[in-house]
């Protein structure tokens, strides 16, 4: 098991190295061929190293090795290690998996593309760094696999560099990423202050329990996860993040990177559970974003857009069931998240890619006539999105809401908060179907269509939809909480969950979620499929994202600017510019001035000499 | 024989060198300035015997006699280069004279 | 009365000096400040005779003012009546007051260090003998104790001698 860890994690590595150094001399479709291939030789080796696991007791499945000790000061020494147990297990296997299906999509969506092996270098340097930080044994490893999916993204983010606009949305990643990054190591610095570890065995027994130090170490991860995965405050990124390709929405700001928040609030639960106030915070958190994203998603008109504030809200979600300590909820959700949206979004590349690039919903209205096959698998995850039964949505996202039951008021404001962001999320779902796939297709539409060869894209674009589609089916099946829960019991030894509903309550949240979600759709479907009823106007404050960028700008940009100006006129320009050109002209006039003495008449050099044996005679009376 | 001490041989010397220094400092034309140069020399020469008359030592006297052909043969170059300026017909005002200007 | 004798003569000799010195600085025309400096050297030619160094006087009178002053004068002669109408002026504005000050400083030191350093000696002269500053005293200094300034002096007044051919030669050379 150890070995098929070992691999899983070096494999994708090795493919980035691969292709760098192939360089000009790989075939484009080589690269790809390279990238697709050990990403799913690294799916193999989870799968093996799962198979391996699931033959051992639960007490004895979680197993960590160590390569050398790689940082090591003074105390502190913190090696290379492997975690591989139950909870890393899981996300191995979702990473890998829907990694290489992505992979597989982009071969023919990237096909023509400006430098396609440099995308597919940076696609498995995202693997591989995902990987790193699911399969971290200590905190450290962590961090640099945080890092590092970081760095992947504004890569992936700014891959059309000649675009102004994907350059400014890579910057803004980075920075707002950079910022969580910091408050983490913030908590990291407290940690081996009071526990001199960071593994997490070591850093879960000996962390305080509650008090200030507590919090503050909950809040630094926090921070991290919040940018990492596009809470508020820390959101408005992922927005302009879609300037990247499809398959880079769909893999890094889908399924795989945002959920590294979810991720390290389960890992780190313990901490977490130490600090009660920061797990409220992140579950309200949670709560406010998936009720703000969803409101805006309600107004947008690029349909990548509408699946970024999608994912936004759904993240939400797993906030609010990994901050009230829900975690085998929250991860089962994740899992489920991963196969719907990559799904809507590679969907939606297909359509994309037909239509020479266009992501504007109204130009692209009614194109479900000529895509059939695109419609089909974006309704199955739509419905699979607002959580219809037996889609995988409604399993995982139910038994969040119900979570919520078992804290008490603040939870019981959740759940409601929850139950209005299902209502929300069936009314943009299917707004975005109805435009998007029904109806007389428009006459920009029928105008750019072309298909690939007779079939709506390359086969290497279908069969990997497909697949999803399939994924987003069935997907849900192996946990349905009140009956059977496979997940949960897996996941127990490892995260074992503090918030648990009751059955009942399971039952009435079900159906009181399918309810509010098909009435969400009902009124989309009003509106948007029958033209029944006119869409009322949208509120100026849901266009504007809630004026989140325009505050930031006031407080981070306009400020630092105001600041730098002021500095420029008051110290540099005077002070520093000025000093320089003191000396300067302190040394001009000061030669200036001595140069008088310089006027070569012989009497003026004899006075000299006369004046300077007056002074020294005075010298020497004086010193002896 | 008694007559002055020493002392007013000293400041005799010393007015004299002043006198010539002056006389360095002040005139333009170089002949004047040797000549000042000469009285420097010569104040400088009064102090030594006054100070071997003093000690009882010829040795003073020994360094005026250098002094005194030290001083004549600098007369013999600063001369010839005097006249040679004269001949170019060059005038003889050492403030003219002032090409190592700084 | 030999002592007042002594002081009369002491007295008109230095005042003989120091006129002759104020003279050579004054005299806008060269020819009248090379006699007045003969007479500088007369005067001091006296008070070296007072100080008991009767070679010095003696050598001071022939070699200065029969040679130095006598090849002063011919050029003089030579180079032509170069009368200055206005002697003491020209030069930057400072250099009168500042050569007044550097003057009276170094006039006012020579006399404090000396003053200072001395104490009270300057008042209790040796006894000498009475072949002090004869010729032969002298010269058994000059060849034994102070062999290498003579030498070296010679060597100056070969130089010099060279010195002044070369100067002249060279004059020779550009008048043809």
């Amino acid at each position: 098991m150890a070995a098929a860890s070992w691999i899983c994690l070096l494999l994708p590595l090795a493919s980035a190295i691969t292709i760098s150094a192939g360089g000009t001399s790989l075939s484009r479709r080589v690269a790809g061929y390279i990238s697709t291939a050990t990403t799913m030789g690294a799916f193999v080796a989870a799968v093996v190293a799962f198979v391996d696991m699931a033959g051992k007791s639960a007490s004895h499945r979680g197993a960590a090795t160590t390569s050398w000790t790689w940082l090591s000061a003074g105390p502190y020494h913190f090696g290379l290690t492997l975690l591989t147990d139950q909870l890393s297990i899981v996300m191995m296997l979702i990473v890998t998996g829907v990694s290489s299906l992505i992979i597989a999509y982009s071969i023919g969506y990237m096909d023509g593309e400006d430098e396609e092996r440099r995308f597919f270098a940076y696609m498995s340097v995202f693997v591989f760094s995902m990987l790193l930080l699911v399969q971290g044994g200590n905190l450290l490893l962590l961090l640099a696999g945080w890092g590092m999916v970081g760095l992947s993204s504004y890569l992936l983010i700014g891959y059309y560099q000649e675009r102004e606009s994907a350059i400014q949305a890579a910057k803004k990643a980075f920075v707002m990423n950079a910022f969580g990054d910091a408050t983490m190591a913030l908590a990291l610095f407290l940690l081996i202050q009071h526990t001199g570890k960071l593994d997490y065995a070591g850093v879960f027994a000996a962390s305080p329990h509650g008090g200030a130090v507590a919090n503050l170490i909950a809040l630094g991860l926090l921070g991290g996860a919040l940018a990492k995965s596009a809470q508020i405050p820390l959101h408005t990124w992922l927005p302009d993040a879609m300037e990247g390709p499809t398959p880079v929405s769909a893999l890094i700001h889908a399924a795989t990177m945002v959920t590294a928040g979810v991720y390290l609030i389960a890992r780190c639960h313990p901490l977490f559970e130490n600090a009660y106030v920061i797990a409220d915070l992140a579950a309200g958190l949670g709560a406010a974003t998936l009720l703000m994203a969803g409101l805006i998603a309600l107004v947008q008109t690029d349909i990548k857009r509408v699946i970024a504030y999608s994912t936004m809200s759904q993240i939400g979600y797993m906030f609010v069931g990994a901050g009230l300590g829900a975690y085998p909820n929250a991860m089962f959700h994740l899992m489920t998240h991963a196969f719907f949206k990559a799904l809507l979004f590679l969907a939606a590349g297909i359509a994309i890619h037909a239509i020479v690039g266009e992501q504007d919903i109204r130009k692209l209205a009614g194109i479900g006539k000529l895509m059939p096959f695109t419609k089909w698998v974006f309704l199955v995850g739509s419905l699979a999105l607002v959580g219809i039964f037996p889609f995988a949505g409604f399993f995982s996202k139910d038994a969040i809401i119900s979570a919520a039951l078992d804290r008490g008021w603040y939870g019981d404001v959740i759940y409601v908060a929850c139950l209005a962001g299902a209502f929300l999320t069936g009314v943009y779902a299917f707004r975005l179907f109805f435009i998007v796939f029904t109806g007389e297709p428009s006459a920009f539409a029928r105008e750019h269509f072309h298909s690939h060869h007779g079939q709506e894209g390359p086969i290497s674009m279908l069969w990997t939809v497909g697949a999803l589609g399939a994924l987003s089916v069935v997907g849900g099946l192996i946990q349905f909480a009140p009956v059977w829960h496979l997940l949960s019991t897996w996941l127990d030894p490892v995260a074992a969950p503090i918030a648990e509903p009751t059955n009942t309550q399971e039952w009435i949240t079900s159906a009181l979620a399918i309810l509010i979600g098909l009435a969400g759709m009902g009124v989309a479907w009003a509106i948007y499929g029958s033209k029944r009823v006119k869409a009322p106007r949208s509120l100026t404050l849901f266009e504007k994202k809630f004026y989140w960028d325009e505050l930031y700008d006031l407080i981070w940009y306009r400020s630092g600017d105001l600041l730098a100006r002021g500095l420029y006129v008051l110290v540099e320009a005077p002070l520093i510019g000025g000093s320089i050109t003191a000396v300067t002209g302190i040394v001009g006039v000061g030669s200036r001035e001595l140069s008088v003495a310089q006027n070569g008449l012989v009497r003026s050099y004899a006075l000299a000499l006369a004046g300077g044996l007056a002074v020294l005679a005075v010298v020497f009376l004086a010193v002896r | 024989m008694h007559g002055p001490d020493i002392q007013w041989d000293v400041v005799l010397s010393a007015l004299l060198f002043a006198t010539g220094a002056l006389g360095v400092m002040l005139r333009r034309n170089p002949l004047i300035i040797l000549l000042s140069v000469e009285i420097m020399l010569n104040s400088a020469n009064l102090l030594l015997i006054a100070m071997s008359r003093l000690h009882g030592g010829e040795d003073g006297q020994i360094f005026a006699i250098s002094v005194m052909a030290v001083a004549a043969s600098e007369v013999v170059v600063g001369l010839g280069l005097i006249v040679a300026l004269g001949r170019r017909n060059v005038e003889l005002d050492v403030d003219k004279l002032r090409t190592l200007r700084g | 009365m030999a002592n007042f004798l002594v002081w009369v003569v002491w007295l008109v000799a230095a005042f003989a000096c120091l006129a002759s010195a104020l003279a050579v600085v004054s005299f806008s025309n060269p020819f009248y400040s090379a006699l007045a400096l003969i007479g500088n050297l007369a005067a001091l030619a006296v008070l070296y005779l007072l100080l008991s160094g009767e070679f010095v006087a003696a050598g001071q009178v022939l070699v200065y003012g029969g040679a130095v002053m006598v090849m002063f004068l011919f050029v003089i002669a030579y180079l032509g009546d170069r009368t200055d109408e206005s002697p003491w002026s020209g030069g930057p504005s400072w250099q009168v007051v500042g050569a007044i000050l550097a003057g009276g400083a170094i006039l006012a030191e020579i006399c404090v260090v000396v003053g200072l350093k001395a104490g009270g000696l300057l008042s209790k002269p040796q006894h000498i003998g009475r072949s002090f500053g004869s010729p032969e005293a002298l010269g058994r200094a000059f060849l034994t104790d102070h062999l290498l300034a003579f030498e070296v002096t010679s060597i100056v007044l070969l130089v010099a001698a060279v010195g002044g051919v070369v100067l002249g030669s060279h004059a020779r050379l550009e008048s043809h």
